[in-house]
Parts: structure tokens; C-alpha cells; sequence
């Protein structure tokens, strides 16, 4: 079995120490598990191994050996395969060329060999335990998890040098339940070849589920190194942050007062009909498998999808379309921040103050200080750092894009906040902050709605936690007391 | 000073143009006189460049603007020689690049086709329409009232200048006052930065309140509005209209905006920038002429500038990814 190893690894950007004296070591047939906040240092370590940074000082070893990097020839030739969040495909072509796209097509008498094409990319997907994709597909017609599945089907094709070690940076980060759990068996499929995987991710329950060992940096330093079965969850969260697990989710003070939010045979899109009120201050959970229509629910009660129902905000019926919502009262974080939140290439106190311009405004005129003061009023309130409200959102790191977002949602002092997958992608210190102000929101009188995977999440967050079961709310449940365990299975029993 | 020149490189750009002239030019280029006489002949372009940037904001573009001032042109004539007093006469051929225009909003906004298949098509059809309307003619002579040809010829007295009187041209005032009121209206309305919104991401945009639909289609109605007031505009300048006579302002517009936002900070559309462009693409070609360079040579020259100039924009802006 190979082994990698990584000591004393040292990378300066100007004043700044990104890493300093990390260290890593990767044996084939794991899977690593890497993890840090925000800032630790992942990434600029993952650049170094790609080629795509030099080290300013340390040691890289292969079997003992000096390995030399630096260019992202070198990393391919050293074994390494880097997968991203984002797919890079061409749409347009079948599945089967563009597993064949950096490599040479099967020949016969000079013309591209069709079969021998086809059978090759039936064989790569048969072997990561992927046959359910069709070679002859179409690759834009697949979703994000049988894309990735495919670029790394196309790793396997047969041609000698396939890489002994995958380096997988959050690639669960754009795919849903089902194929997460696709990606999780092709990785137990890479394993058992003898390869080593390198998984850098945020969410916790797929680290303990899929790592053998987990390596954990802070501050661009090797903090510990541990069997997953040495280890638990607080460890992991006590490593990354020195801060306890329980410390992360403020008290909270439930003071519930008169419904804000009535919701009377709701139907959208495959949800429903359910019905549920929401009381002022109240934070109510909504937990549910992939599919149960957790996605769908805060769409509709936004009015960006198609619904009927009878819905009243303190007894006023509610608008259909996100427009007037908005100036009804309600405010919506979205789960996607990058396609449905921000305006990346803009500043972001554009972003911030979008849908409050009415209330911004004099005769259709945009009050350019009223304006700015906000900004720099909320900027402050959520904390985010950033050089300046006309910096555009693209340059901030992902926890102070979100940041912008809740700021933008708070800034109307909204009668109820919509939030959806609020910490997906933040590093545990956005997190706690993002956590601080969803609570002081709902002391002020706020009703919240929270749609979550992360199970901990809504079980630390919320008053009540609602159920979706195959678009139907199966039971409320309170959180207090509530373990994940019990949460998890409440998720999988069908309406009692 | 990489960064200095990233950002004022294309505005340093068009001043070394213009010095250029100058010095190529000393006794006519850079009198008063040359530039009314250039801004008089940049007008119409300047009121199209300007309200395309109107869509341009939000990614989209409008390829029928060209057509529609044709349109528009022998819109307004036929009306005249019919006899109708001449502001109906263009109330009527505003009011038909208003609807042009909002025949490309509902085409690209409601419907959902790509702005360029969309206005392709509107093109050839106000194209066809110019000529329907008009009979293939040129209609001119004593069909264009006095008054109707006599606007683009009179101006604002501004004051005497080395004994000569010295006249703002009226086309002029109207680029003007046009293109202030677009700025106004992009730069400081809840329009404008909703506009501004969508271009920067549409989906973000609706869901964060923004009638996405109806802001589009709207701004489709004003650069239509746009182009059927330049093809006015041209009509009195000529003092006749033929319906082919506005088409070629459509690729310069376009060409004026991307110039302009070069010049920008963020690379994106902008009024100020837009106008910019069009002074620069209208400075070369009064400059090259006045300098006796054939015109087949003219337009080589600056199509070849107007690439200059984006692709240092965009090896600039890669620079900065790769940072």
C-alpha cells in the first residue's frame, strides 16, 4: 500500500501564515477525512498537492521518497485525482464521451470506435457500483451526483495509470440525499481497490460515517490526527474550534406568543396538503429525508413555486410571489447561496438592500446615505467581515456570503424568517454566530422557520421540529430533549 | 500601476485618441465648432447606445433597434404626407417603438426566448415593415413639413465665439437630455438597481422579491422607445426617410456599449461609460475622415481598436482571476 506523507508544511501569502508546520499522512485503502474551519488551512494545503501552490518549507514523501510537486502534471503523475464541488462536463456530449475526454478515443481504421467507447465507460461505472447511469445519456440530463459519479468512472477506464489516491473537496456540498448515498458506495468501491480518498468536508456525519482516520487543522497547524474510533464528534468540534459542542447553540428563552403564521392545506409541487401555525418567537424545525419535500416547503410558503392553500400572515392572507412577500414581512434565506442568494460580481450592500429599496426610496429615488447607513448598521450586526460595502460577494469566503444574506433578511425587522439549509458550507465560527442572531431575531418576536439536514442543527435551534414524510407532515415534535437518534428515525417512520 | 491601468487603462486609452487628432489635426480637430459638429452627428447613435443600455444591464441585448428607427422614420413620414400635424405624426412612431419594444419584452421575458433569437426575428419583421410602410421609397421634399426638418437645424444660442454665434445643435440637447435621464434612472431609481439586480443574478433577484418578468419586458419598451425617437431624429437631420436608413446604428450601439465597459470599474454596463464609447467610436471616425483615410480603411481600423480594447479588458480581468 502507498503512503503519502506530508511534514511540516509551511505556505506564507504576504504577512499572512496559511499553513504552518501541517502535516498529513494518507495510506492507501483509507479514507481520510480532513477538516478545519474556514481559514485552517485546508485548501491551501489541497493547492499544494494539486501543483497549484509551492510550499514555502517541508517535506513531501511517497514510500519514503522525495516527491516533487509544483505543476499539476507532476500531481497526475504522482497519482492524484482532485474532484471539486463543481463538474466540469460538457452538457451536450453522452456520458460515455466525456469520461473520454482527456484521454484517446478507441480507434478502428481511423474513426472514433463507438463500441469499444461504450463498453469501456459500462465497464468504469459497473465497477464503482454506478450501472443505473447510461452511457449513451445524454450528460446534462444527469443530476450532480451521477455527474460526479461519472467523472470518476472515468478514472477507472483502462488505461494504466489509473490514481491511487482521490482527493474529494466538499463533494457532497451540491448533491441531495439519494445521491450522497451513491457517492458514498462508489467511494467504498474505490477503497476496497487499495485507493486512498482525501475527504474534506464541513458535515459531520458523513466524516464518522466514511472516514477511517480524521485529521484535523486549526490555524494552518496539525492539530491531531485520530482513529475515527478514537474519536467523537465534540473531540472533532473541540479540535477545530477549542470550543465545546454544547457551547455552540445559545440558550434560548422560549417565549411563544399569538400565531403569526397560520397555514391551512397547503399543496405544492408533490408537499401536502399539511397545516401548521407558527407562533411569534417561535423557531420551528423542519426535518425530513431527501424527498420528503423539505425542499419545497419554504419555496412555496416564499411564493417562488406554484401553490394553493389557504395561508394568512397575522391574519392577512398571504402573497403568492416572492415580491409581495417580501413586503408583507417575510424574509427568505435560500439553500443556495450562489445561485439564489447573491449577485457575486456586485457589491454586496446591493445585495443587502435589493428588496428593501421601496422602503429606501423617496418618489422612486434611492437614498443613497439611508442606504449605506443600513448596510453598515447590519454589517456590524451579523458581523461580517469584509473590506468595505462596495466589495463584490464573490471575494467573501463562504460563511460572510451567508452572513450577507441573513443580514440582508434581518434588515426589515421581518414578521417571519424563512431559512433554508442556513449554515450549509459556513465553518463552525459563521455558525455560532449565524445561531446567536436566528435566537435574537425570535426573542424580539420573529417567527422562524428553519428547513435543515443537519440534525443537530434543528435539534439545538428549534422550539418544535415538523416532519416531512412523503410531502405530508407526519408529526411536531418538540426539540427539547429530543436526541438525533430519535429525530432520524421519527424521519424515516411513515405517518402514525 | 498594473491595477491603475486595469482600471483608467481603456479611459487613458481614449484620451491618447482624441490627443492623437489633435496633434494630427491642429487647426480643425480640436475647435468648439468640430465638436458640435460631432456630438450633432453622435446624437442619434448616443440615444440608441444609451437606452440599449437599459437592457444590456440586465445580460440582455436588443438586435432590432436598428430596424425599429428605420421603422419609426418613415413611420413619422408617411404620416406627415398623409398631412396629420406633426406631433401626432410622432406620437404615432414613438407609440410603435413602444409596442416594438414590448413585442421583444413579452417575446423574451413571458415567453422565454433567448433575447437574440428574439430580436432577430422582431428585426427582419420591423425591416420588412419599414418598407411596407414606406413602399420601398425614400419619401422626402416637400412630403417632410418645414417645421419637422427645421428642428434638427436649430439649436441653442450659447454665446458669441471669436464673432461667430455659437449654437448647441437641438439633436444635440436631445442626446443629452436623453442620456441624463437614463443615467438618473439606472444609476438612482429602485428600477435602475433592480435592474442592475437581475443582470447579476436573475434567480437571486426574484427570489429576493424582484418582479423579475415585468422589469424585463419594461426595459425592452424603453430601448424601443429609444430607437424610434433616433429614428426621428435622423429623419429631421436628412429631412427624408427610407427604410433602411436607421439599421446601421444597431452594431455600433452594441459595439459603443462594450467599449464603455471596458472603461468600468466592475466591467459592467453603464450609461456614462456607453457615452464613452460612442464619443470615442465617433471621435476616430470624424477624426480618420477629416484625415482623408479611405473608409473601407476607416472601418478596418476601428473594428480593430474596439478588440484592442476588449481584449485588454479581458486579459486585465484574467489577471485578476489568477491572482
Amino acid at each position: 500500500m502507498p503512503e503519502l506523507r506530508l511534514s511540516g508544511i509551511v505556505k506564507t501569502f504576504g504577512p499572512a501564515r496559511a499553513l504552518d508546520r501541517a502535516a498529513l499522512s494518507l495510506r492507501g485503502g483509507e479514507v481520510h477525512a480532513l477538516m478545519g474551519e474556514n481559514g485552517a488551512g485546508k485548501s491551501t494545503l489541497i493547492r499544494i498537492l494539486a501543483g497549484l501552490e509551492s510550499a514555502d518549507s517541508g517535506e513531501v514523501t511517497l514510500d519514503g521518497a522525495l516527491l516533487r510537486l509544483g505543476s499539476p502534471d507532476l500531481a497526475k503523475t504522482a497519482g492524484f485525482q482532485f474532484l471539486h464541488q463543481e463538474n466540469h462536463v460538457v452538457p451536450a456530449l453522452s456520458v460515455a464521451e466525456n469520461m473520454h475526454l482527456s484521454r484517446p478515443y478507441p480507434q478502428r481504421f481511423g474513426l472514433v470506435h463507438w463500441t469499444k467507447l461504450r463498453t469501456a465507460a459500462v465497464d468504469a461505472l459497473g465497477q464503482l457500483g454506478a450501472s443505473h447511469i447510461d452511457a449513451r445519456s445524454v450528460m446534462g440530463s444527469l443530476g450532480a451526483g451521477d455527474q460526479m459519479l461519472v467523472r470518476i468512472a472515468a478514472t477507472l477506464l483502462d488505461d494504466g495509470d489509473a490514481p491511487w489516491a482521490y482527493v474529494m473537496d466538499e463533494p457532497t456540498a451540491a448533491l441531495s440525499g439519494a445521491e450522497a448515498e451513491r457517492l458514498f458506495k462508489a467511494i467504498a468501491a474505490l477503497k476496497a481497490t487499495g485507493a486512498a480518498i482525501l475527504y474534506v468536508s464541513h458535515r459531520m456525519d458523513e466524516v464518522m460515517r466514511l472516514a477511517d482516520r480524521i485529521t484535523v487543522l486549526r490555524d494552518g497547524a496539525h492539530v491531531a490526527t485520530r482513529d475515527r474510533a478514537a474519536t467523537n464528534r465534540d473531540k472533532i468540534i473541540r479540535d477545530m474550534t477549542g470550543r465545546d459542542m454544547t457551547d455552540l447553540f445559545p440558550r434560548h428563552t422560549a417565549t411563544s406568543g399569538p400565531p403569526a403564521l397560520l397555514v391551512r392545506d397547503l399543496r405544492a409541487g408533490g408537499l401536502g396538503p399539511l397545516s401548521f401555525a407558527v407562533a411569534e418567537g417561535e423557531i420551528l424545525g423542519v426535518a425530513g429525508l431527501s424527498g420528503s419535500g423539505r425542499e419545497v416547503l419554504l419555496r412555496a410558503l416564499i411564493g417562488a413555486v406554484t401553490r394553493a392553500g389557504d395561508l394568512q400572515l397575522r391574519g392577512v392572507p398571504l402573497a403568492a410571489n416572492p415580491a409581495g412577500a417580501w413586503a408583507q414581512g417575510l424574509a427568505y434565506v435560500p439553500p443556495e447561496r450562489r445561485t439564489e442568494g447573491v449577485m457575486p460580481r456586485r457589491a454586496l450592500a446591493e445585495t443587502i438592500a435589493l428588496p428593501h429599496l421601496a422602503r429606501l426610496s423617496r418618489l422612486g429615488f434611492v437614498q443613497r446615505r439611508k442606504t449605506a447607513g443600513l448596510v453598515r448598521r447590519l454589517a456590524q450586526d451579523v458581523r461580517l467581515k469584509a473590506s468595505g460595502p462596495d466589495q463584490p460577494i464573490a471575494e467573501l469566503s463562504g460563511g460572510n456570503q451567508q452572513k450577507v444574506l441573513f443580514a440582508r433578511a434581518l434588515a426589515g425587522d421581518p414578521a417571519i424568517l424563512l431559512l433554508d439549509e442556513p449554515t450549509r458550507g459556513v465553518d463552525v465560527g459563521a455558525k455560532f454566530d449565524i445561531y446567536t442572531l436566528i435566537r435574537d431575531l425570535a426573542a424580539r418576536g420573529t417567527a422562524v422557520i428553519v428547513a435543515s439536514s443537519d440534525l443537530p442543527e434543528l435539534i439545538g435551534l428549534s422550539d418544535r421540529i415538523a416532519i416531512l414524510n412523503a410531502g405530508r407532515i407526519s408529526q411536531i415534535l418538540p426539540a427539547d430533549g429530543l436526541t438525533e437518534a430519535a429525530l432520524l428515525t421519527a424521519c424515516y417512520q411513515k405517518e402514525s | 500601476m498594473a491595477s491603475f491601468l486595469r482600471h483608467y487603462g481603456s479611459l487613458i486609452g481614449m484620451a491618447a485618441i482624441v490627443v492623437f487628432f489633435w496633434i494630427a489635426l491642429p487647426d480643425t480637430f480640436m475647435t468648439l465648432r468640430n465638436w458640435l459638429n460631432i456630438s450633432q452627428q453622435l446624437s442619434m447613435l448616443i440615444v440608441v447606445a444609451v437606452t440599449m443600455t437599459v437592457v444590456m444591464v440586465m445580460g440582455d441585448f436588443d438586435l432590432s433597434v436598428g430596424a425599429m428607427a428605420s421603422l419609426s422614420g418613415v413611420v413619422a413620414a408617411v404620416l406627415f404626407a398623409q398631412g396629420l400635424p406633426v406631433p401626432v405624426a410622432l406620437a404615432v412612431a414613438l407609440a410603435v417603438g413602444l409596442l416594438g419594444g414590448i413585442a421583444n419584452g413579452v417575446l423574451v421575458s413571458l415567453i422565454g426566448i433567448l433575447p437574440f433569437v428574439a430580436t432577430l426575428a422582431t428585426m427582419t419583421m420591423f425591416s420588412g415593415a419599414a418598407f411596407l410602410v414606406s413602399g420601398g421609397k425614400t419619401i422626402f421634399g416637400r412630403d417632410i413639413p418645414q417645421e419637422f426638418a427645421d428642428f434638427a437645424r436649430s439649436g441653442l444660442p450659447l454665446g458669441t465665439w471669436g464673432g461667430n454665434l455659437v449654437v448647441l445643435p437641438a439633436l444635440t440637447l436631445v442626446a443629452a437630455v436623453v442620456t441624463l435621464l437614463v443615467w438618473i434612472v439606472l444609476e438612482h431609481t429602485i428600477y435602475g438597481r433592480r435592474l442592475y439586480a437581475i443582470g447579476g443574478n436573475a434567480d437571486a433577484a426574484r427570489l429576493a422579491g424582484v418582479k423579475v418578468a415585468q422589469l424585463r419586458l419594461s426595459a425592452f419598451a424603453f430601448t424601443g422607445m429609444g430607437a424610434a425617437l433616433a429614428g426621428i431624429m435622423y429623419a429631421s437631420r436628412v429631412a427624408s426617410a427610407n427604410p433602411v436608413q436607421g439599421d446601421g446604428l444597431m452594431l455600433t450601439a452594441i459595439a459603443a456599449v462594450f467599449l464603455g465597459m471596458t472603461a468600468t470599474r466592475d466591467g459592467q454596463p453603464n450609461v456614462l461609460a456607453t457615452v464613452a464609447g460612442v464619443v470615442t467610436l465617433g471621435v476616430m471616425d470624424n477624426g480618420l475622415t477629416q484625415l482623408q483615410v479611405d473608409s473601407y480603411v476607416r472601418q478596418v481600423l476601428v473594428g480593430a481598436i474596439i478588440l484592442l480594447a476588449v481584449s485588454i479588458s479581458a486579459l486585465g480581468r484574467r489577471a485578476i482571476r489568477l491572482r
